[in-house]
C-alpha cells in the first residue's frame, strides 16, 4: 500500500509517495537515486548501510521507509558544505587512510558523526564501540579509529608505526 | 521484499483490534531488525505488520515510585536502556547484557521486548531479567496478565503469548539488600555477537557479607529456553561464597544444563564454559555486593 | 638519495574525496537503460545427476525474458585447468553449482521465476574429504579424469633430504592443517553484460585482471559462435579485491549468455548469502613436515608434503603449491628441500587465490616447526631463526635470487618493539614467524608486463592510462607520485585511469604484490620517455644544454641560472600551438627479467623479495581457552616506503586478515554445505578486536624497485598465525596444529597436556559418563 510521507532529506524537506513495504535504504538508493549508502548484507550485519535518523545511526536496510515520516535523514550526501568542503570527519579519513576500498566508508563515517556529535570528546574505546557494527575488510580498522580520534577531543596517542632504519635516519610520524 | 500494508496503531486496544481483524495474516513489529531479516529470508509472509512503535508509552525505562520496581517498557530500544542511569546504577547485570546486543545502529532500534518474544535460545536480553526475577505484563482482548518471565519461554521461538497479545513491559523488582548480580555473552570476537554461551547470577548474601543467602543462575543457549540452574543455586544457597564453592556450583550448573552441538559451539565446550563463568559471574557479583553495601 | 617530494610522502588515497563523499560508484550503483536482472539457481545437491530442468512455469511468468540451463548454452570451459562450465550440464558437483539462470525485468521477478524451475536429481555419493577422495574406489568427481588427483605435478627435490636426514642432529616432523576461509568483500560481486548490434560485447566487472578476462570472454564468444569482434571491460570501483577477482567467474558468462540470448543489457549482483556461498575461498591444506639441523642449529633439510582440497572444480587455488615453493625452499637457508603437493577434487567448494596465494599455509607449518626444532636444539628461537637467515646475495637451491634483504633487522626490530626480553606473567607468551614473498613481481604466465600510456595536456597536468587495477590498495596513488616525482608536478596533477581495457594497456593482473613494483616500474619509464621529450624541447626553448636543465616544481629549471625558468604547461602550449607542432604522450611496457619456472620448478620467480618479521604477545586464559592479543609487531623490509600512509594501511589490513585467519575465521562446511554464509557466523574480526600494532618499516632501497621499493599487498597477512601459534606455546605450552585456533581447540590442548579428558577429569580415573555429549 502507497502512502505519503515527510521528512528532512539531507536539510531540505521532502514530501513523496512511498509503499508500506519499502525500506529505508531501497528509499534512498532506489526512489532518490542517492548511492552512498551501501548495501553490504541486507541484515543488519554489516553496517555498510548505516544512515543518521534524528541524531542516531540505524541501519537503513533494516528500517522501515514509513518509520522516517516526520523525522530527519542524514546519509552520506549531506556532510559535505554545499561549495564542495568536506565535513572535518570526511576530511580526516581521507588524510588518515581511513579509507581503502571505500565500501564501508559512508556507513562508518556516519556511524562516527552519529558518535561525535553526541560525544564530541569520544575515547578510543567509545569509537571503537560506535563503529563495531560497520564491518571494514581492507583496514584492519586501525587508520579508521585513527581518523576518528583525530577529530575527537580526546587527543591523540602515539603514532602505531615507527621508522627503524632509513638512510635519511629515523623517519616517524 | 514481499509487500505487506504497514500498521500504526496509536494505543494498545488499537492494535490488538487489528491484529484481531487481520488474523494470521498479520504481525506485530516492533524495532523490526528481526522481523524485516524473516520477511526477507521468506521465513514470514505477513500481509499486514503492524508496527507497535507509535503506541504512547514509556520509551526509557522508570522506577514505581510506590513500589521500588523498575518497569521497561516492552517497545524500550536497547539502547535506551543501556543509557538509562537507573539501569546503570542499580541493575548493572541488565546493562552487561544489552550493551552487547547487536551493534549501535541496532540498539537504536530494536526492542528489548522484540528481543524476549523471539524465544530465541541466543537472545540474551532475557537472562538478567531472570536472574532479577521479572514478571512480565502482557496484554490481549481478555486484559491485562503477568506472568514471570522465567515462564514466558516455552520453546526454541515459542513464547507465552495467546494470539494477538502482546508483550507490554517487564516489572523489574527493587534490588535487594547485599546482592550483586552479573552477565556474561560468552563469544568469538568482540561485538556483533550472537552468544554461544550467556552466563547470569546473582547473589543476596546475609548479614556477615561472606555467606549465600540466596542465588539464581541463569544461562542462555544451554537449553531450548533460559535455564535456571538449580542444582547449583541450592548448593550455594548457606555456603560461604567462595571460589572454592562458586567452583562446585558451576560444575553443578555444567551437569545441569542441556547443552547441544551447533555451529556456533560444541556441546563439551558450552558446559566446561558454564563452570567457569558461573564461577566468575559469581565472583564479579560478590564484588559487586560489597560495592553496593559500602 | 636524492630529495624527494612526492616519493615517500603520506599522500591520502587520490579516489578518498570522492569515497568519502559517497561519489563513486561500484557495480551495485551502475545501471544501464534496458537493464534485466539475472539470477542463478544453485544444486541443492553435493553431487548429484541432472535428470531433468524444467523450465516452463518459470518461462510463463511475465517479465521473464530468458531461462537458460546447461542444455541450453555452448560448451564454454572455465578456470585454468577448464574443467567447469558456466551452467553445469548431466552432473552438478558441489553445492555451488550453477544449474540454471533467468533474465527478467526486475530482481524481485527473477528470483520468483528461480522458484518455479523444477530440477530432478539423482543423488550420487559424495566424497568431502581429500585423503579419502585419494583412495582407490572413491567416488570420482570427473569421471573423465579418471582419478580425484590433480594431474598437476607439484614435486621438487633439490640436494638430497634422505642424506641430511641422516646426519641432523635434531629433527621434528607434524602435521598442520588449515581450513577455508573466504575474502569478504564488502562489495559483492557483480557484472552487467550489454551487446552491441554488431555483438561487441561490454562487460562492467568486478575484476583484478582485465586484460586476461578480455581474453576468456573473447574465447567465450568464439565458443558461441561469435568471432572477430571485441570485448571491452569497463571496472567499476571495485568494493575490495584480495585475489578474488583473479578468476573469471560463472556469473560473468551467465550475465553474457543471458545478454545474448535476451539482446538486452543483463546485470547480476551477488547478495551477501550468495558472496559466501558461490565465490571461492582459500585452499585447506594438510601438510606434513619435517625440518633438521645440524649441532649448530643450521638447518639441514625441509621435507613437506602437502595435500590441498581443490573443490570440485579448478581455479587458481590449484596453482598455490607454485608459491608456496618460495617459502618452502627459501625462507631461511635450506641447502636440502623436498615438497609434494597434490591437489585433490572433492565435492566441496573450490579454492581460488586470496592473499598470499599459499604462502599462509605454508608458513604456518614452516614457522610452526622452526620454533619446535630451536626448541628440539635448545637455541633460543631468535638465535634460531638468526643463524639461518637469509642475506643479500643469497641464491637459493630454487634458484631465487636474493637482492636487498632485511630479515635480520626485521626480526631484530621485532625483539625490540616486543620488548621480548620482558618477564612475562603467567599465561603470557610471547611468539614470532617471519615471511618471505615476492616483492619484485611473479613471472606465473610468460609475461609479468604491464603498459602504461601518459599524456599532458596544456596545462601540464597528466593523464596516465595503466593496466594496474586499484581495488582500495592504492595502486593510482602510488603511481602517481612516482610520475609526479619524476616529471617534477605535484601528485594532483595526475589523473589516473585504470577502468577501461578501450582505453587502458595490457597488463596481467593485479596480483602477487606486483603492482607498485611492476605498474610502478611501467609509469616511471613513461615519465622518464616522456621528461626527456619536455627537456629537449625546454632546451631548445630557453636556449641552454640539456643536461643543466631539469623539471621541478612544475616548471623546466635550470640548475645553474634560476632566470632560466618556465612552467611545463607553457612548454606543452608552445608545442601545441606552433606549425609542425606536436603532442606529448609516451607509453612503456615493463616486463621484467624474472624468469619462468623451470621443469625442475628452478627459476627467479620475482625481480626481489620482500621479508618481514611478526611478533606477538598473547595472553591465554586456561580456563577458557581464549587468545588475547596483548601486542603486535609487523616488521617489513619494503625496499621503499613511497606511500607510508597507505603502506601503514596494507600492513595493518593484512594482520587484522591474519589474526581472522589464524583465531576466527572458517567457513563451516558440513557435507559440502556452506553452514555460516553470513557475518554473524562468519567472524572477521570487528573495531572491537582490533589489537595493538606497531608496523615498523626497514627501507633497504632495492635497485630495481621503482625509487627502491618492493611489493607489500600481501605480506601483512602471511606469518600471522604461527607468529601467534608460537605464542601460545610459549604461554602455556601447547601446539595447536590446525586453523583457526579456537578457544575449544586450545583447552582441549591444555587438558590433554595435563593428562585430564575434555571435561577437566583425570583420563583414568574419570566418570566417563560425565563426558558424553547430550545432543
Amino acid at each position: 500500500m502507497a502512502h505519503e510521507i515527510s521528512f528532512i532529506f539531507n536539510g531540505n524537506a521532502m514530501k513523496m509517495n512511498i509503499e508500506d513495504h519499502w525500506t529505508l535504504l531501497h528509499l534512498i538508493r532506489e526512489e532518490l537515486g542517492y548511492t552512498g549508502t551501501k548495501e553490504g548484507c541486507g541484515s543488519g550485519e554489516c553496517g555498510a548501510c548505516t544512515v543518521i535518523v534524528d541524531d542516531k545511526a540505524v541501519n537503513s536496510c533494516l528500517y522501515l521507509a514509513a518509520e522516517i515520516d516526520g523525522k530527519q535523514l542524514t546519509t552520506i550526501e549531506g556532510l559535505a558544505a554545499a561549495d564542495g568542503t568536506l565535513h572535518p570527519i570526511q576530511k580526516s579519513f581521507v588524510e588518515k587512510g581511513g579509507i581503502q576500498c571505500g565500501f564501508c566508508s559512508p556507513g562508518m563515517i556516519l556511524s562516527a558523526k552519529a558518535l561525535l556529535d553526541k560525544t564530541p570528546n569520544a575515547s578510543e574505546i567509545d569509537i571503537k564501540e560506535a563503529i563495531a557494527g560497520n564491518l571494514c575488510r581492507c583496514t584492519g580498522y586501525v587508520q579508521i579509529i585513527d581518523s576518528i580520534k583525530a577529530v575527537s577531543g580526546y587527543g591523540e596517542d602515539e603514532p602505531h608505526v615507527v621508522a627503524f632504519k632509513t638512510d635519511e635516519g629515523e623517519r616517524g610520524e | 521484499m514481499r509487500q505487506f500494508t504497514y500498521l500504526t496503531p496509536k494505543t494498545l486496544d488499537e492494535a490488538i483490534s487489528l491484529h484481531v481483524a487481520h488474523g494470521e495474516s498479520a504481525r506485530y513489529v516492533a524495532g523490526g531488525t528481526d522481523v524485516l531479516v524473516k520477511i526477507k529470508e521468506g521465513k514470514f509472509a505477513p500481509d499486514y505488520l503492524i508496527s507497535l512503535k507509535h503506541i504512547i508509552g514509556q520509551d526509557r525505562p522508570f522506577l514505581n515510585q510506590e513500589t521500588g520496581e523498575l518497569y521497561i517498557g516492552a517497545f524500550c530500544t536497547h539502547g535506551s536502556i543501556e543509557q538509562s542511569p537507573l539501569v546503570q546504577h542499580h541493575y548493572p547485570i541488565i546493562h552487561d547484557a544489552v550493551k552487547n546486543i547487536g551493534s549501535v545502529q541496532i540498539r537504536n532500534v530494536a526492542t528489548i521486548g522484540g528481543n524476549l518474544v523471539n524465544a530465541v535460545p541466543s537472545a540474551d536480553g532475557a537472562i538478567p531479567l531472570i536472574v532479577l526475577d521479572s514478571k512480565a505484563n502482557i496484554y490481549g482482548t481478555k486484559g491485562q496478565r503477568s506472568v514471570d518471565l522465567q515462564r514466558f519461554f516455552l520453546g526454541p521461538g515459542q513464547c507465552d503469548l495467546e494470539a494477538g497479545e502482546i508483550l507490554t513491559e517487564i516489572v523489574i523488582p527493587p534490588p535487594l539488600p547485599r546482592t550483586g548480580s552479573a552477565y556474561i555473552k560468552h563469544g568469538r570476537r568482540e561485538a556483533m555477537e550472537l552468544p554461544m554461551l550467556g552466563v547470569g547470577v546473582l547473589l543476596c548474601l546475609e548479614e556477615d557479607m561472606t555467606t549465600c543467602a540466596k542465588a539464581r543462575i541463569c544461562l542462555g543457549v544451554a537449553a531450548p529456553t533460559p535455564f535456571r540452574a538449580l542444582a547449583a543455586e541450592k548448593y550455594l544457597k548457606g555456603k560461604t561464597v567462595d571460589e572454592n564453592n562458586l567452583t562446585e556450583a558451576g560444575r553443578l550448573a555444567g551437569q545441569e544444563s542441556k547443552v547441544r552441538d551447533s555451529i556456533r559451539g560444541v556441546a563439551w565446550y558450552r558446559r566446561e564454559m558454564v563452570g567457569v563463568l558461573v564461577k566468575r559471574m559469581g565472583l564479579k557479583a560478590l564484588e559487586r555486593a560489597k560495592e553496593r553495601h559500602k | 638519495m636524492q630529495n624527494l617530494c612526492s616519493v615517500g610522502k603520506r599522500v591520502p588515497k587520490l579516489d578518498a574525496v570522492d569515497k568519502a563523499t559517497g561519489r563513486v560508484k561500484y557495480i551495485q550503483d551502475l545501471k544501464v537503460a534496458g537493464m534485466l536482472y539475472g539470477k542463478i539457481l544453485y544444486s541443492k545437491y553435493a553431487h548429484a545427476k541432472i535428470v531433468k530442468i524444467n523450465t516452463t512455469r518459470a518461462r510463463e511468468l511475465p517479465g521473464v525474458l530468458a531461462v537458460l540451463t546447461g542444455d541450453d548454452i555452448p560448451d564454454i570451459r572455465m578456470g585454468v585447468y577448464k574443467d567447469n562450465r558456466p551452467l553445469k550440464k548431466e552432473k552438478v558437483c558441489s553445492f555451488r553449482d550453477e544449474v540454471a539462470a533467468v533474465a527478467a525485468t526486475s530482481p524481485e521477478i527473477a528470483e520468483a521465476a528461480l522458484k518455479r524451475i523444477e530440477v530432478t536429481y539423482e543423488a550420487l555419493p559424495a566424497i568431502f574429504d581429500p585423503e579419502a577422495a585419494m583412495k582407490e574406489g572413491a567416488p570420482l568427481i570427473h569421471e573423465a579424469h579418471k582419478t580425484n588427483v590433480l594431474k598437476m605435478p607439484w614435486k621438487l627435490h633439490y640436494g638430497d633430504v634422505e642424506a641430511a636426514k641422516k646426519e641432523a642432529a635434531h629433527t621434528v616432523e607434524d602435521r598442520f592443517t588449515t581450513t577455508w576461509v573466504t575474502h569478504c568483500c564488502m562489495g559483492t560481486s557483480g557484472a552487467i553484460a550489454d551487446f552491441d548490434p554488431a555483438n561487441n560485447l561490454t562487460i562492467h566487472t568486478n575484476t583484478q585482471i582485465p586484460s586476461l578476462a578480455q581474453k576468456d570472454f573473447l574465447e567465450a564468444l568464439k565458443t558461441m559462435g561469435i568471432s572477430d569482434r571485441r570485448v571491452r571491460v569497463v571496472k567499476p570501483c571495485i568494493g575490495g579485491g584480495f585475489g578474488s577477482k583473479l578468476d573469471t567467474y560463472a556469473y560473468e558468462y551467465i550475465a553474457i549468455l543471458l545478454a545474448f540470448h535476451t539482446r538486452r543489457p543483463v546485470k547480476i549482483e551477488f547478495d551477501r548469502t550468495e558472496e559466501f556461498i558461490a565465490t571461492s575461498t582459500r585452499q585447506p591444506t594438510i601438510t606434513h613436515i619435517s625440518q633438521g639441523c645440524d649441532q649448530n642449529g643450521k638447518l639441514l633439510f625441509r621435507d613437506i608434503a602437502m595435500i590441498l582440497d581443490n573443490g570440485a572444480y579448478t581455479s587458481w587455488g590449484a596453482t598455490t603449491p607454485s608459491v608456496m615453493m618460495m617459502p618452502i625452499t627459501t625462507l631461511y637457508r635450506v641447502p636440502n628441500v623436498r615438497y609434494e603437493a597434490k591437489c585433490v577434487y572433492t565435492n566441496n567448494t573450490y579454492a581460488q587465490a586470496m592473499r598470499g596465494y599459499g604462502n599462509p599455509q605454508a608458513t604456518y607449518a614452516i614457522e610452526s616447526t622452526m620454533d619446535m626444532l630451536a626448541e628440539a636444539a635448545g637455541i633460543d628461537p631468535v638465535e634460531f631463526r638468526r643463524i639461518n637467515a637469509n642475506q643479500p646475495g643469497d641464491v637459493s637451491t630454487q634458484g631465487l635470487r636474493i637482492t636487498t634483504c632485511g630479515l635480520t633487522e626485521c626480526m631484530h626490530a621485532v625483539k625490540e618493539k616486543l620488548e621480548w626480553d620482558r618477564p612475562r606473567q603467567a599465561g603470557e607468551g610471547i611468539g614470532m614467524a617471519s615471511l618471505i614473498h615476492v616483492g619484485g613481481g611473479a613471472r606465473v604466465y610468460k609475461s609479468d608486463g604491464c603498459g602504461t600510456i601518459i599524456k599532458m595536456d596544456d596545462f601540464g597536468k597528466i593523464d596516465l592510462f595503466t593496466g594496474a587495477t586499484d581495488m582500495g590498495q592504492g595502486s593510482d596513488t602510488v603511481i602517481a607520485q612516482i610520475v609526479a616525482e619524476e616529471l617534477g608536478l605535484e601528485v594532483d596533477d595526475i589523473h589516473v585511469i585504470h577502468t577501461d581495457t578501450d582505453v587502458c594497456p595490457w597488463d596481467v593482473g593485479s596480483h602477487a604484490s606486483r603492482t607498485t613494483f611492476i605498474a610502478g616500474n611501467a609509469a616511471l619509464g613513461a615519465a622518464r620517455k616522456l621528461k626527456a621529450r619536455i627537456l629537449e624541447m625546454g632546451a631548445k626553448l630557453l636556449e641552454s644544454p640539456l643536461e643543466k636543465l631539469n623539471l621541478q616544481g612544475r616548471h623546466i629549471v635550470h640548475q645553474d641560472d634560476a632566470e632560466k625558468k618556465m612552467a611545463i604547461g607553457k612548454v606543452l602550449r608552445k608545442a601545441h600551438f606552433s606549425h609542425g607542432g606536436q603532442m606529448l604522450m609516451a607509453e612503456h611496457f615493463y616486463d621484467p627479467a624474472n624468469e619462468n619456472m623451470g621443469k625442475d620448478f628452478r627459476g627467479n620467480m620475482s625481480m626481489t623479495y620482500t621479508f618481514g618479521t611478526h611478533g606477538v604477545r598473547v595472553k591465554v586464559d586456561e580456563e577458557t581457552g581464549k587468545v588475547e592479543i596483548l601486542q603486535y609487531v609487523a616488521a617489513h623490509d619494503v625496499g621503499k616506503a613511497i606511500n607510508p600512509l597507505l603502506l601503514e594501511g596494507q600492513v595493518y589490513g593484512g594482520v587484522m586478515m591474519g589474526v581472522g585467519y589464524a583465531l576466527t575465521e572458517q567457513v563451516i562446511s558440513e557435507k559440502g554445505q556452506n553452514m555460516n554464509p553470513n557475518f554473524r557466523d562468519y567472524k572477521i574480526l570487528t573495531a572491537k578486536d582490533v589489537v595493538p600494532i606497531k608496523a615498523p618499516v626497514l627501507e633497504t632501497y632495492d635497485e630495481d624497485g621503482p625509487f627502491g621499493a618492493k611489493g607489500i599487498g600481501e605480506p601483512g597477512c602471511v606469518p600471522t598465525a604461527p607468529a601467534i601459534a608460537n605464542a601460545i606455546y610459549d604461554a602455556v605450552g601447547v601446539r595447536i596444529k590446525e586453523l583457526p585456533i579456537t578457544p575449544e581447540r586450545v583447552l582441549a590442548a591444555i587438558r590433554e597436556k595435563k593428562g585430564l579428558d575434555l571435561c577437566g577429569q583425570a583420563v583414568d580415573k574419570g566418570d566417563a559418563d560425565e563426558c558424553i555429549i547430550e545432543e
